[in-house]
């Protein structure tokens, strides 16, 4: 399918020093062992480059956790953070713990929202879906609920589950194996894609999330696979498993004979377009079983063998031979076997969470020590939770701040927490349908980034104007948001009577959405906000039931955006 | 050379604003902001996914490649009745490209085949970030091609308010590091004016306060953040906060993002706010299945060269209509980060390739087909596969620059490109040109210019 590819705003791979090293590598035909290669900061030098970015004091360990495991902290995450040991270490060690093993979480609370939010389609299983939505060709709305459901869902975990970790893995992952779901054949199924290939993997093999991606009608129609077969190969899917999904274009060495590639422990060290060309091969007549034009029998939505379209030679793929004759689905198993053991894979991965999780720049010691788990553990059936442990016990998540900026779905979701709004997202619902279109003007529409390259992590990308001035407008709408007069985020009923003053309202604000002390130009144009032209200490009637008490009490909504708008809240 | 920033003339001008406190920024106030009515400005579309060119400029019957297109392209081949002439070249344009054939007869339009990098590389993004950074082979600059133009560019004024622009909501990677730089999708949206009635000039004002106070360079928050706060209050002064624009000459632009994002910077144009460079994208060329049916003529394919095409030429109109002079001092480039393999795929698509294509508009261009054509005969195809590359990228750009943007400093806006040889299809820019303004959308004309 023709996904619109859009501008690809990463600014640049880290890898690619790497990779120029080993095209050089290729040209000279040397073997060499790996390791020494950076042209990174030292981790500590680059940390305290980063301190004194910052627009207010220093976070606590409090903070960073919450903002960069999770959506932010709402209303008692910190306390209940605090109460978890007797120092940093020991309350950030047992909090991961907490959130890498989400089943020992209580998430009563968001439960009982999610049965009021009361899903049809999200339990559903791959064929049920496939049958009611597709196969029994409903009306639109009805055949695209499940993405709906899934979109909306996602919202809700964000801004309410205690199981924060999973919601940014999901997200983190959903990005890397990214498809474009708003779409005919894959909007209907999105709810197995979601359950099934992301969200029971977050914290297992990475091998078995790769192949049920491999095996889903979402990226079979994505990448075109569903009709990559003998007669006219396709290698769209392919090439993005190599360079999007596991290797990464770190690793791609181009255009260049798989045999001038150098050997590291006897395997290729990176891939180039004769590997796509052979691993195409491999992966002819893996389709969907969806009785259009690809399969004769059956509709089921399910991934489809079809041996007369596979080419039944011999291939040759990172080094090694496919032998003929092999059962369809072997050769593609084999191809996902070398990939995802790929040490450049393991090197690839690491690299991308801990560029998610910790910085744009990550100390390579750590993406090489968590690379090094990868790949050890590459047969474990906790793989991916002990990469992903190790990275948030290091030292280098507990002490960095600012590297990153919250991108639009985490800005938006973690204002909403932090002003503890009560709006459960649901399908068939007003104010959600209004939140959700408001929010749809912002740059990150979940799951619907065209190219298979998933938003951009990098910093930069976010930092666009247009991007800034559509998450204020969020945020601008929000605080004035109500629904027959109940208001999304209840900013007046949240503030205490007891506070008159502009300087109060504002210290107490700042406190409560900053969680740390402002630079003080920044906290003295607050206040002057609030005080306009009557002074910092002049008690303001906020509370005061008739006029003028309304148009003080917008003045403070409105001065919770601008609270929120500053640079310190969009730091993680 | 380093140029005044917009937020460093702002501090400059610190006084006269003051002077004017309480009131809405007049334009007069900054005077010599658009002092150099002109200037230059250039129009950069990328489009993403790789097009191909070979169905958009197709070899006819005749030419010795025509057999080598129509076996390697059982359903896509473009019958040669189709085509569009290109005057008495052995090519002719796809049949949707009826507003390019328009622009290239009436002598606005060049067309540079076989055009791209020689980079070994079919990854869409590799090949974009090579191209929009402008260092092939590498990803690791911290500035693009246009940034470092900017940055370079003697002919530029010393003071620049809205210099450059991303029409769209991310900013482009060949503006990478450009703090000037604006993106954009909507004016109507391009402020907070929303939520709780009341205070939004308060609030604009505090915000433009809290951002204006930090010091540049210090955080990446705190120098998006006030581009983010300038920009809202320069368009909103020049538009008056209205969204309302109507193009000139009849201008019809095509509906969809690119024909708004297109119609934006027209409209971006002639505020006179001092733009000189925008960068605009049209995705959805990454064509693996489903290009076109019924010969190439009709399909996916066919209605995105629409867009393109009946896009350029609305923009041609827009600028060139009212007797003003915005086409002259205005060019408009084409490229993509490669082309795609001659032979199509079992699915009436095509995969990844190499050789490209660029085209230019404008209305002091030389017109015309350009470029070496490197044949389709598998021993002259790159990687026995695809379309070869004759031409750098970097060739066609480095002549705008230094024809029509006066900028002579190609070894820093194109580090390690070297042997730069023009190939004549922009002309000098004409110093005496007189460049009347007769068209004019702004609510508030420059003093210099009352």
């Amino acid at each position: 399918m023709q996904h619109t590819l859009s501008k690809d705003q990463t600014q640049s791979e880290n890898g690619s020093s790497r990779r120029d090293f080993l095209k050089q590598l290729g040209v000279a035909g040397t073997l060499m062992a790996f390791g020494g290669e950076t042209t990174l900061l030292s981790s500590t030098a680059q940390l305290s480059a980063e301190m004194s970015a910052v627009s207010a004091s220093p976070p606590s360990v409090a903070l960073i956790a919450l903002n960069r495991m999770g959506f932010g902290p709402r209303l008692g995450d910190i306390a209940a953070f605090e109460a978890l040991g007797g120092n940093d270490v020991d309350r950030m060690n047992a909090y991961v713990d907490q959130q890498i093993n989400p089943d020992t979480i209580d998430d009563s609370a968001f439960d009982a929202l999610y049965a009021q939010f009361n899903p049809q389609t999200l339990s559903k299983s791959r064929t049920q879906l496939w049958q009611d939505h597709i196969v029994a060709d409903p009306q639109w709305n009805i055949r695209m609920l499940p993405f709906y459901e899934v979109e909306r869902m996602t919202f809700l975990r964000a801004m309410f589950s205690k199981k924060q970790l999973v919601e940014v893995l999901a997200d983190f992952w959903h990005n890397h194996f990214n498809v474009y779901a708003y779409e005919y054949y894959i909007g209907p199924t999105w709810p197995y894609f979601d359950r099934e290939v992301i969200r029971n993997n977050i914290f297992g093999n990475f091998r078995d999330m790769l192949g049920l991606v491999a095996k889903s009608s979402a990226m079979l129609y994505y990448l075109d696979n569903a009709g990559n077969r003998v007669a006219g190969p396709n290698e769209n899917y392919a090439r993005e498993l190599f360079e999007l999904h596991t290797l990464g274009a770190e690793n791609y060495l181009g255009v260049m004979p798989q045999g001038d590639v150098p050997l590291e422990d006897g395997v290729p060290v990176g891939y180039v377009d004769g590997d796509i060309y052979e691993a195409t091969r491999c992966f002819t007549g893996w389709t969907v079983n969806d009785r259009n034009d690809y399969t004769p029998v059956g509709n089921t939505g399910e991934v489809y063998y079809r041996g007369d379209w596979h080419d039944r030679f011999q291939k040759y793929v990172l080094g090694q031979w496919v032998p003929a004759d092999q059962t369809v689905q072997q050769d593609g198993e084999a191809v996902l076997d070398r990939v995802a053991y790929h040490k450049g894979t393991s090197r690839y991965i690491a690299r991308k969470l801990c560029r998610r999780l910790i910085s744009d720049n990550p100390p390579e010691p750590l993406i090489q020590s968590a690379a090094d788990i990868f790949y050890n553990q590459r047969f474990a059936s906790d793989q991916l939770k002990q990469v992903v442990e190790h990275i948030l016990k290091s030292t280098e998540f507990r002490t960095t701040w600012g590297e990153k900026v919250k991108r639009p779905f985490e800005y938006v979701v973690s204002a909403c927490r932090a002003l503890d709004s009560n709006l459960v997202i649901k399908t068939y619902d007003s104010p959600s349908d209004s939140f959700m279109w408001n929010y749809g003007r912002t740059s990150q529409k979940l799951f619907q980034w065209q190219a298979p390259d998933g938003y951009p992590d990098d910093k930069n990308a976010w930092l666009s104007t247009m991007s800034l001035v559509m998450n204020w407008r969020m945020v601008k709408w929000f605080v004035g948001a109500n629904h027959n007069d109940i208001f999304h985020a209840d900013i007046v009923g949240q503030t205490p009577t007891n506070l008159q003053t502009a300087t109060e309202l504002a210290d107490f604000w700042i406190n409560r959405l900053i969680h740390r002390t402002l630079d003080a130009n920044i906290r003295q144009e607050i206040i002057d906000f609030m005080a306009q032209d009557e002074g910092a200490d002049t008690p303001l009637p906020v509370f005061q039931e008739s006029w003028p008490g309304p148009q003080y009490r917008n003045r403070l909504r409105v001065m919770v955006a601008l609270i929120l708008q500053i640079p310190a809240f969009h730091e993680k | 050379m380093i140029k005044t920033t917009r937020r460093g003339f702002m501090v400059g001008c610190s006084a006269a604003i003051a002077g004017m406190a309480g009131a809405r920024m007049n334009f007069a106030a900054f005077g010599s902001a658009e002092a150099e009515p002109n200037q230059e400005i250039l129009v950069v579309v990328f489009l993403r996914g790789g097009w191909d060119v070979l169905n958009v400029v197709t070899p006819r019957v005749g030419h010795p490649d025509r057999i080598h297109y129509e076996e390697k392209r059982p359903d896509l081949r473009l019958p040669d009745n189709s085509l569009l002439p290109l005057g008495s070249h052995a090519f002719g344009l796809h049949p949707s490209a009826t507003g390019l054939h328009e622009l290239y007869n009436a002598g606005k339009l060049s067309i540079v085949q076989a055009t791209g990098m020689h980079s070994n590389t079919r990854s869409h993004f590799d090949a974009m970030a090579y191209m929009e950074l402008g260092t092939p082979d590498s990803r690791s600059s911290s500035t693009g091609w246009i940034t470092r133009h900017m940055q370079t560019a003697t002919s530029l004024p010393e003071e620049m308010l809205f210099p450059a622009m991303s029409a769209g909501n991310l900013q482009s990677q060949s503006l990478l590091g450009y703090h000037e730089a604006v993106a954009m999708s909507s004016v109507s949206r391009f402020n907070l004016r929303t939520g709780p009635w009341g205070w939004h000039d308060e609030h604009d004002l505090s915000l433009q306060n809290i951002y204006g106070a930090g010091t540049p360079g210090t955080s990446p928050i705190t120098d998006a953040g006030m581009a983010a706060v300038d920009a809202m209050k320069y368009v909103d002064d020049a538009t008056g906060g209205s969204s309302s624009y109507n193009p000139s000459g009849g201008a019809e632009y095509p509906s969809g993002s690119f024909g708004n994002n297109l119609k934006l910077i027209a409209q971006m144009i002639k505020l006179q706010l001092g733009l000189r460079v925008a960068t605009i994208d049209l995705g959805g060329w990454d064509t693996h299945d489903n290009q076109a049916y019924s010969n190439g003529t009709q399909g996916h394919f066919p209605n995105l060269l629409r867009t393109l095409s009946d896009g350029m030429r609305a923009f041609y109109t827009d600028l060139s209509g009212c007797n003003s002079n915005y086409d002259r001092r205005t060019t408009l480039v084409v490229m993509s980060e490669f082309g795609r393999r001659l032979r199509e795929n079992d699915q009436r698509g095509t995969d990844h390739g190499h050789g490209g294509m660029m085209l230019a508009m404008g209305g002091t261009i030389n017109g015309g087909l350009y470029g070496q054509w490197p044949g389709l005969h598998t021993d002259q195809l790159y990687d026995q596969a695809d379309l070869a590359v004759t031409t750098d990228y970097r060739t066609v750009l480095s002549e705008l620059l230094v024809n029509r943007l006066e900028n002579n400093n190609l070894s820093q806006v194109f580090p390690s490109y070297t042997g730069h040889t023009p190939m004549g299809i922009f002309n000098p820019v004409n110093p005496a040109v007189d460049y009347a303004i007769a068209c004019n959308n702004r609510t508030y004309l420059p003093s210099v210019l009352k």
